[in-house]
This record gives structure tokens, C-alpha cells and sequence, in this order.
């Protein structure tokens, strides 16, 4: 019987905590609109970004946000999970950066059937899946990444003169971002065949599998005179294996989203550019969106954020 | 006072209770300097706790303790360590992938040159005048791994006189070691008590008591029964205020008729290990087997048993031709290990009595893989009243049993099985008085019913007084049978240590 | 006769189960949002996975074994069935694909360890590799997704009210309950994890029973992939990163000790669902996500420090 008193002991600490923790959120969203805000990770440098534009945008328009993100990037289950409690919670409008273009689909549909708007933002759910499934967005909020893409290609182009050996460093695969990106990227090389991609492998968005794809791309072409990666995570991965192997500045890195650590690199010298996503932005739009929606007003389908080059 | 310099330790109305039982009631204990004072007590009498008190393993509900005049709480191994007791139980506390060096300063190493570093040099020396002075010839330097038993006792041992320990409890310390091996503790215990040094032991064989102890206190039931001067004393008188009643018929009279072969082994040989061994073994029949710890005893049950592989020889069962590959495949031939050690190799200590009891014969309490939980009781609760199991419920876990009524579970598991050859590895072992008794009992009325028995043996009176025959072998060879008429103390050893001396 | 044994194998259940009890109590208490019918049914349908994983790390775990390559195994077995899917095989063919290949995984994991004689940390270690790279060459890395409305209701499905996967995960603990407890290989699992030496001597098929219970850890891997699968509408070959772990949580939560021969699938269900609870909860209450994690961890080395206690006092 002892074990019983040892347990509630715990349970009674637990509620000290979790009192701690809920009180405040609990409280404060008496009478006002709760909008849930579900970003892919929180250990992310971008959606920290994101999750603070939202955050202003939701004090000053006074509303209550909740922001929640799996631990993973990648964990769409888990994700799912966060979405499907938010519903549960009846949150008045539910922004959502897929960590899966597809899997985000079955989330999108109960958000529906539970008569809450979804906006998306960063991330385009995949149109075709949604379609068949008969689901609904009110709106997509994100950067054109292929136009970003285009942008890096240009710039590495125009860098390189026209002529270079180069690596690319992709997202997962079958991502929505990363694909556009590559694509944008692809196009803007197409019209010069000495811009050479001699390797192009994935490190799924992470910075350390940025380091080591990068070190081996390294081994396998050592003649590599410029790197792409479709997000900065892994070009700050990269610039580390480059300067591991005594290559700073010889290799043209250049990256994508613009986080604080790689426009230090690029005045640094360690990166030559990163295309600029602006996730505050993308933030405060969302929920700017979310209150507009609450108001009664239909967003148009596309929501553009402006995107450009940090040199 | 001439009293505190006489009594080094002193336990006065010990009382420690566990839910729902009284381990010891009021217990005192007085051990002088230089003395060697034996605990007696069949299991289950509160001797382990007494001791586990003393090492401040546990804490006691009530009573006083002093170690030389200076009451101690003793609430933690350490602190028993600081007021100079040490402890060696049955199963050593020894690392045994270090040296014996190593071993004895586990924890208080000699700091070497830097902070951090040991230094070996004093280490060694260290460690090769403690044992110099127990007199036994041990490398400081050889790996724990490599020793035998003895002389990881001997090892225990040194490490207790390296804390300067002024008391040493030893647990069982002869269980698992040869006559020769014995006489060789007792002569260390004997240095010990020169020097001063209180020895509390503890041991179930009568016969080492009186060569060795000086004192004895007996426990019954968590009390004392009392505290003798053993050369005062005599062994009926001790057995007496142990179980408190009479043990006239140790060794129940044979009375079995000796059947048909149901076994025979001819040169079952597993190379380093058995050489060459061939036997026969009948319904009835009780067969002993003895020799010196490593002679190939175990190996040659386990051999027999399919545990081990073998490289030559051949078996025979109830006449048929057989080769035993697994232990699953001598079950279904009808054989039964009741292994050395119980809770190592014979129970499974978190299931209950019952689980363990029908453990072998799962296919007879179940139909197309179901249990059928009602038969499965029934026949459990049949055999240990049959043995009787002195067990609060059968449900009960294994692991609190005695040591007796763990073993006559592991028994019920054969009987359950309705094993007919049955292979006994030091039945008896680590159990009092009492429940030996009754295992040779249970051993009489087995092969009175048909059974086979062979049982491994490493104390001569048990072997001499179960036997119809009696095996003795030595490094790996069998070196002798005698049949029970001829066989004497005097040459069974002399077999034991034939290819010793040759 | 039997009742004090019974209290001793059902206290720790029971025990765990307050602990359940009371965290919704606490949290019913904070949010109005918890106790409703259909948020527990969600957080069911949540749990319906680490559940049905930690049935089979249950088994594992009892008999004294550990086994990492489980999330994997869901991962490999998910893009089997997916792809089996894609090529037009009959749904319960195609499921039967995705089971039987964890089946075939956990099979080799017993394998390595009866047979090879490798320490299930070490086989199921490699597995764990070997299942992930099977599963990212079998769809070169790419999620393989959009299914059938038949697959898609296993998950997402209702029978009556409940759902159909939750109905699934509470066939398969009876089922487990029922194997464990009334069963000649139920009691296997017990004495080989209690130990397994004694087993052995005992007549024990150990090396059939360790085979047989790595199986099925990889069989009911593979059932969660399918339930993730249809849940996901797309089977991923990174999926299941650190289930392992959540699996393991929820039956040490649950009183399954690492060292064997102790657990029950209640406890497992149990630990399982305040895992589930607990996360539901606190995404309800807003908590932020690395809050959770602590929160889960505390939990973890609670149950197993007071299950220990427990014991001591026991003694």
C-alpha cells in the first residue's frame, strides 16, 4: 500500500507542474479567440523565428495563441497528434507547417469535419492528395521557394561565371519545400551546361547529415568549386566540413532561409549567400490571416511572402 | 574493565520484524576476543538476519548493539566496516575480472605518484603480505576468474584483515570446499583467532563444529535457544536445541530391492573435462558419487543431462540406445537434474511454488497450449504437501523461501515430472539440519518406489550413508566403486586423491 | 489461498492505473477540454500505436531481452505494405505483406540471438539499421502515400463510436493477456526471463521461445505500421524514429523490469495510456512541447524508483 501514497506523492507533484505550466494559458484565454499555431519543430532557428511573429501579431490583435511542435521535424505522427489535441482543445483556427506534404492530409479533413479553418503556412500541402481527399485550406501562406531556388541558382551563376562543379544538398525527400527549391535551382542552371552538379544527395534537413554528406561529397569530388543547400541548417552543416578540410571560401556555399547563423557566415565569408525567407513575417501573416478569417473574410487562395537574396 | 576488553561484541534483545513475520525475537549474542563462536540454527531461525544486522544490511526494530564497549547504530555496510566487522557470505563480493591485489583494496588502493594513479608496486606487496600472513600461497597478481573457490575465499578473507577487522562473519564457509580445502580454512581461522580476531560461524555441518568453534549459540524460530561452550557440549544435545526435538534416524535404513538396468554410460568422455567414464545405474538403486571439487562430477551430470556437449561415449536408457542432446531431451527420457546450485540453475525465484513445481511439465497441464490452471494447482498442492513445503500459499514467490523448502520445490519439479532417473548435485547443500533429515527421507522413499538416484556428494557420511554404491571420481577418470558393505572413509579419500598423488 | 498472490500480480497494475487516474483527474481539473468523450477517444486512438509496439517489447523485456529495431521495423513493414498496396494487391494480402515482413525481422533478431548467440542490444541494434536502410532503398527515401477508402478506415474508421483502431489495440492486449497468462508459452516467457539457466535445465525450448518472441515483436511492428500507415495515408521510410523508446517507457511504466521475468500488458496498456495522457494534456493546457519531454522523463523514473521502493518494503 505504500507504493500508493509514493505514487500520489508524484501525482501530486505532477500537478504542481503541470498547474504551473497550464495555469497561465488556462486563464488568460477566458472569452478570447484561441488560435493554434503548429509549427514542424521548435529546435529550428526558422520556426523560432516564425513562432515570434506570430506571437506579436497575436498580442497586438489580442488573441491567444498556442504554438506546439513535435520533437522531430520530421515525426508526422507526432504532429498529427499535436493537431488532432488542438482540435480536441476547439481552437477557433488552426495554422499548421506540415512536416508532411502528404500526411498533413488526414489532419486537414478532421480540422474540417470539426468546422475549423486551416491555414498553411511554409509548406504546400500536396494539391493533388487534398483534392482527392476533399479537403479544404483557406489559404497557403508561405515564400515562393522555387522562386527562391531560382534566385540561389542565379546568384551561384552569375558568382561562378557560368562555370562550376557543383554539390547539392537536398531536404528530405519527396518534401514539398525542398522539391520546389530544387527545382527553382535546376531551372535557373538549366540554360548553362558548364554549371555541373556532380552530386546531389539528401541530409534531410539536418545539419550534422549536412556535415557528413558534405565531407563525403568532399571525398568522392574534390574538384566541387560551389554547394547549394535547400535549407541554411545544412549549409552551416557543410561550411564546417568545408573548413575541416581547409576549403573556407574556395567552395561557394550558398544556402536557403536566412537564419541569424548563416547571415553571420555570409559576412564572415564562410557562406557567399542565403536566400531570405522572412518566418517573422510568415508568422504575423498567419495570424493576421487567422483574425481576418474570424472576422469573416475569405483569404485568397496564395498568400506570398516577399523572398530574396542575403549576399 | 576487564569485561569490555574480553567481549568484543555484544547484541542484547535484538528483535527486527518483517510484515507479517518475526525474523529474530529478542535475540542476544556475545562474541569474545579470539574466539571462535559458531551461529546454529536450521534455516529460516533468523541466523541471516542476525548476520545482515550486523553488516548493516539491514536495521534492527529493537536492541542494543556494542563492538567493544561502544554502541553502534550500524545503519549502513560502511559504518559496520568503520567499527571493524566484516562479512563473508556464500556468494563472494569479489570483481572477478581484477587481480586478487586488486580485489583485497578494492576502494581504498594506495594512491600512486599522481592523484588518480595506484600505485601497483605497494599494492602487490601490500596484498602479498596479508595473505603471507594467513599463510596461503596466493600471486597477488592472477585474475579473481582464474582461482578456485577456496582461494577466493582466502582472497575474502585477506580483504576482511585489510580493513583490520576485528570481527569476521563467515557464511557457510565450507559449503563448497574439498576436506583438503577445509582443513586449510580452519587453519587460517585457527591464525586468526591467534591474533585476536572474533569469528562468528556460521554452518550447518555439525562435525566442523566441533573441530573448530569454541562457543555456539543456537537460534530456533528467531529466538535464542541458548549458548553452549562446545567442548561442553554433544552433538544429540545441539541437534535437540536446533529442531528441538530428537533426530534419532538421520539415515533411514535402506530398504529398497535393486532392480533392472535402467541406465548405463560406457567411456562418456567430453575432452578436459571426462575421460573415459562408464557405469551402470538400476531401478532402486542409489548410487553415489563423490570426489574432490573439480574431480568431474557436475560435468558428469550435466554430460548426462544434455547441458553439455560430448565427444565420446555412449548412453543407454531402459536399454535402448540414446543420444542426449538437450536437456528438453532427456526430460522426455525420463531423467531429472536437480542441479548444485538451486537459485542459479534450478528455480526461477520471481514465480510462484506452483509455477516452479509443474515448470517441467507444462504438457501435462495443458491442452493445445492453454494452460488448465486447475490441474496445474491441484498437482502442485499434492506434492508439496507431500513434501512438505513449508510455504505461506503457493502462489508464493520461490525467492522467499528457505533454502529447505526451495530445494524440496525443485524436488516436486522431478516428482511432478515423474522423472524415473534422477541425477542429485549436492542435494543437500546450504540446508539444516531439519530439512536435510527429511531430503534423505524423500531420497529413501524415491528409490524404494523404482526411482534411480544418483546422487554427487561432497560430504562422506552422506554419500556412505544413502549409497548401494558409491562412485568416486578424480580428475575427470573414475577412480574407484565400492559397494556399500566395503566402502570406508579412509579409502574413498584415498581414491579421491589417487591420481593427486600418482 | 490465492488472494494474496493475486493482490501481488494485480497491485502493480492497479497501482499504475491510480497514477493514470489521478493525472486525468489533474488535468480534467485545469482544462474543460479533456474529459469529453471524444477527446478521450483521441487520445486513444493516439496511444493505439506505442501500445500495440509495447505489447511486444513486453514480451521482449520479461524474458530478459531488449529490442531497438522495432521502429524501424514499423518503418520497413509500413512501405512493404504501401507498395503492395500500390501494385494492386487484395488489401488483407497486402497486410498480411506488411505484418509478415516484421515477422521475418523480429524472426531474424531471435535468430541472431538463440542461434548466433549475440546479445539481443547487439542483433537488435543492426536490425534496427539494416530495417531502416531496407526501408529507404525499398522507396529510394521517398514517402510512398494515398491509399483506398477500405485501408484508410482502419485507422480513421468507426465502429459504433469507438474507433476501429482502437478496437484492434484492445484485441490485441487480450489477445496478449490472454497468451501471457493461460498459456504453456506465456509461462515460457516468464521462466526464461526469470532465468533462464533454470529454464533450460527444466526442459524449456528456450532457444523456440526467444525466436517466438522476437517474432512477435516484429509481427506487432508491423501491425502498427499498418495502423500508422492508414492513419498517415502514407507510409514513410523515416518513420518511427525512437518508437523503440516510447515502446520501452511504456512497459517499464507499466512494471516490466529490464532485468526479466517481470511485466504484465496490463501495466504495458497502462503506461502506455499515460504516456498518451500525458501529452494530450498538456498539448490541451498549451504546454510547450520541451516541457513534455521533461515531464514524460520524470515519469519514466518515477514509476521505475517507486516501483523499487516498492519492492524494498516488500522485502
Amino acid at each position: 500500500m505504500n507504493s500508493f501514497f509514493s505514487r500520489f506523492f508524484v501525482v501530486a507533484l505532477a500537478i504542481g507542474l503541470i498547474a504551473g505550466c497550464g495555469r497561465r494559458v488556462a486563464d488568460s484565454g477566458a472569452g478570447r479567440p484561441v488560435v493554434g499555431l503548429v509549427v514542424k519543430t521548435l529546435n529550428n532557428p526558422f520556426f523560432i523565428d516564425m513562432e515570434r511573429g506570430a506571437e506579436e501579431a497575436a498580442r497586438s490583435r489580442g488573441i491567444v495563441l498556442l504554438v506546439q511542435a513535435a520533437e522531430r521535424e520530421v515525426d508526422v505522427e507526432r504532429q498529427m497528434q499535436i493537431a488532432e489535441n488542438l482540435i480536441q482543445r476547439k481552437v477557433s483556427v488552426l495554422i499548421i507547417a506540415p512536416s508532411g506534404s502528404r500526411e498533413i492530409v488526414p489532419v486537414i479533413l478532421k480540422a474540417n469535419r470539426a468546422g475549423i479553418p486551416v491555414i498553411i503556412v511554409d509548406t504546400r500541402v500536396d494539391a493533388a492528395e487534398l483534392e482527392s481527399a476533399g479537403g479544404r485550406i483557406a489559404t497557403f501562406i508561405g515564400s515562393d521557394n522555387y522562386e527562391g531556388g531560382r534566385l540561389a541558382g542565379q546568384f551561384l551563376v552569375e558568382r561562378m561565371g557560368s562555370r562550376a562543379r557543383l554539390a547539392v544538398l537536398e531536404g528530405i525527400p519527396g518534401h514539398e519545400t525542398s522539391d520546389a527549391r530544387l527545382r527553382g535551382f535546376r531551372e535557373a542552371l538549366a540554360p548553362y551546361p558548364e554549371m555541373m552538379v556532380v552530386a546531389s544527395q539528401p541530409a534531410n534537413w539536418e545539419r550534422d547529415q549536412g556535415y557528413n554528406v558534405c565531407q563525403n561529397i568532399l571525398q568522392a569530388h574534390p574538384d566541387v568549386n560551389a554547394l547549394f543547400a535547400a535549407s541554411d541548417l545544412m549549409a552551416l552543416g557543410a561550411t564546417e566540413a568545408i573548413a575541416a578540410a581547409g576549403l573556407t571560401r574556395k567552395i561557394t556555399v550558398v544556402g536557403f532561409d536566412a537564419i541569424d547563423e548563416a547571415r553571420q557566415a555570409v559576412r564572415r565569408g564562410a557562406m557567399a549567400g542565403t536566400v531570405a525567407q522572412n518566418p517573422v513575417r510568415m508568422g504575423a501573416v498567419g495570424v493576421e490571416w487567422a483574425t481576418r478569417i474570424l472576422g469573416g473574410e475569405t483569404p485568397p487562395p496564395t498568400v506570398a511572402v516577399p523572398i530574396e537574396l542575403v549576399k | 574493565m576487564d569485561h569490555s576488553v574480553q567481549t568484543v561484541l555484544s547484541m542484547k534483545g535484538i528483535v527486527k520484524r518483517y510484515p507479517g513475520v518475526v525474523a529474530l525475537e529478542g535475540v542476544d549474542l556475545d562474541v569474545r576476543r579470539g574466539e571462535v563462536h559458531v551461529l546454529l540454527g536450521e534455516n529460516g531461525a533468523g541466523k541471516s538476519t542476525l548476520v545482515k544486522i550486523l553488516a548493516g544490511a539491514v536495521r534492527r526494530d529493537a536492541g542494543t548493539l556494542e563492538i567493544e564497549g561502544r554502541a553502534y547504530e550500524l545503519s549502513t555496510p560502511r559504518e559496520a566496516q568503520t567499527a571493524g566487522v566484516s562479512v563473508i557470505y556464500q556468494e563472494f563480493n569479489l570483481v572477478p575480472g581484477l587481480t586478487v591485489a586488486e580485489n583485497i583494496f578494492l576502494g581504498r588502493e594506495p594512491r600512486g605518484f599522481l592523484p588518480g594513479f595506484i600505485d601497483q608496486a605497494l599494492l602487490v606487496s601490500e596484498a602479498e603480505r596479508i595473505l603471507h600472513g594467513l599463510g596461503v600461497v596466493i600471486d597477488p597478481r592472477s585474475v579473481v576468474r582464474s582461482l578456485g573457490v577456496a582461494e577466493q575465499q582466502m582472497v575474502e578473507v585477506a580483504k576482511a584483515l585489510s580493513v583490520d577487522a576485528r570481527i569476521v562473519v563467515m557464511d557457510e564457509p565450507t559449503s563448497a570446499l574439498t576436506e583438503r580445502e577445509i582443513g586449510r580454512l580452519f587453519m587460517v581461522i585457527r591464525r586468526l583467532r591467534e591474533r585476536g580476531v572474533a569469528i562468528i560461524y556460521i554452518s550447518h555441518r555439525l562435525d566442523e563444529l566441533f573441530q573448530i568453534g569454541d562457543r555456539v549459540t543456537v537460534l530456533r524460530d528467531g529466538r535464542l535457544i541458548g549458548t553452549r561452550v562446545i567442548a561442553e557440549s554433544t552433538r544429540a544435545g545441539l541437534i535437540r536445541m536446533m529442531v528441538g526435538r530428537d533426530l534419532t534416524e538421520q539415515f533411514p535404513p535402506r530398504g529398497a530391492t535393486v532392480g533392472e538396468e535402467v541406465l548405463r554410460v560406457e567411456g562418456l568422455t567430453r575432452r578436459g573435462v571426462l575421460d573415459g567414464i562408464s557405469f551402470v545405474l538400476h531401478r532402486g538403486e542409489v548410487l553415489g558419487l563423490t570426489g574432490l571439487m573439480g574431480a568431474g562430477r557436475t560435468e558428469l551430470a550435466r554430460a548426462l543431462f544434455g547441458a553439455d556437449p560430448i565427444d565420446a561415449g555412449r548412453v543407454w536408457v531402459r536399454g535402448s540406445e540414446v543420444v542426449i542432446r538437450s536437456p528438453q531431451h532427456a526430460i522426455r527420457l525420463g531423467l531429472g537434474f536437480l542441479t548444485e546450485d538451486r537459485k542459479r540453475q534450478g528455480l526461477v525465484l520471481g514465480c510462484s511454488v506452483t509455477e516452479n513445481i509443474c515448470l517441467a511439465s507444462l504438457d501435462r497441464f495443458s491442452r493445445g497450449g492453454v494452460m488448465q490452471a486447475g490441474n496445474e494447482r491441484a498437482e502442485a498442492s499434492r506434492l508439496a504437501s507431500e513434501l512438505r513445503v513449508k510455504t505461506p500459499s503457493l502462489g508464493e514467490r520461490v525467492l522467499n523461501l528457505s533454502g529447505g523448502n526451495q530445494q524440496k520445490v525443485v524436488l516436486g519439479k522431478w516428482l511432478c515430472r515423474s522423472a524415473e532417473i534422477l541425477l542429485f548435485d549436492e542435494p543437500t547443500r546450504g540446508i539444516d539440519v531439519g530439512a536435510k533429515a527429511e531430503v534423505y527421507q524423500l531420497i529413501r522413499r524415491l528409490s524404494a518406489a523404482g526411482k534411480a538416484i544418483l546422487i554427487i556428494s561432497s560430504e562422506l557420511p552422506e554419500i556412505l550413508g544413502l549409497s548401494d554404491r558409491i562412485l568416486v571420481m578424480s580428475r575427470g577418470r573414475l577412480s574407484g566403486m565400492f559397494g556399500a558393505a566395503e566402502a570406508t572413509p579412509e579409502a574413498i579419500l584415498r581414491c579421491a586423491l589417487g591420481a593427486d598423488a600418482a | 489461498m490465492n488472494l494474496r498472490r493475486a493482490i501481488i500480480s494485480y497491485a502493480r497494475p492497479f497501482g499504475t492505473l491510480a497514477v493514470l487516474v489521478a493525472l486525468g483527474g489533474i488535468i480534467s481539473v485545469l482544462t474543460p477540454y479533456f474529459l469529453t468523450v471524444p477527446n478521450l477517444l483521441n487520445v486513444a486512438q493516439q496511444t493505439v500505436i506505442n501500445a500495440v509496439i509495447a505489447v511486444g517489447m513486453t514480451l521482449v523485456i520479461i524474458s530478459a531481452g531488449i529490442d531497438l529495431s522495432v521502429g524501424s521495423i514499423l518503418a520497413f513493414a509500413g512501405v512493404v505494405l504501401a507498395q503492395a498496396l500500390h501494385a494492386g494487391w487484395p488489401l488483407p494480402l497486402a497486410i498480411l505483406a506488411g505484418v509478415g515482413v516484421g515477422t521475418a525481422c523480429g524472426l531474424v533478431n531471435g535468430l541472431l540471438i538463440t542461434m548466433g548467440r549475440l546479445p539481443p542490444f547487439i542483433a537488435t541494434l543492426g536490425m534496427m539499421s539494416v530495417a531502416r536502410g531496407a526501408a529507404l532503398l525499398a522507396t529510394g527515401g521517398r514517402p510512398v502515400s494515398g491509399f483506398g477508402e477500405s485501408f484508410r478506415w482502419l485507422a480513421n474508421g468507426r465502429l459504433a463510436t469507438v474507433p476501429a483502431a482502437v478496437v484492434l489495440m484492445l484485441l490485441v492486449y487480450a489477445a496478449a493477456y490472454f497468451v501471457l497468462r493461460r498459456t504453456k508459452f506465456g509461462r515460457y516467457v516468464y521462466a526464461v526471463g526469470g532465468n533462464e539457466e533454470a529454464a533450460l535445465l527444466s526442459g524449456v525450448p528456450v532457444g523456440i521461445c526467444k525466436i517466438a518472441i522476437y517474432g512477435s515483436c516484429g509481427g506487432l511492428a508491423g501491425l502498427a505500421a499498418v495502423v500508422l500507415t492508414s492513419r498517415l495515408n502514407s507510409a514513410q521510410p523515416i518513420a518511427g524514429l525512437s518508437y523503440e523508446l516510447d515502446a520501452i517507457a511504456a512497459a517499464v511504466i507499466g512494471g516490466a523490469s529490464l532485468m526479466g521475468g517481470e511485466g504484465s500488458v496490463l501495466g504495458t496498456l497502462v503506461g502506455a495510456l499515460i504516456m498518451g495522457v500525458l501529452r494530450n494534456g498538456l498539448n490541451l493546457l498549451g504546454v510547450s512541447s520541451f516541457v513534455q519531454q521533461v515531464f514524460i522523463g520524470v515519469v519514466i523514473i518515477a514509476a521505475v524508483l517507486l516501483d523499487m521502493l516498492f519492492k524494498q518494503r516488500k522485502r
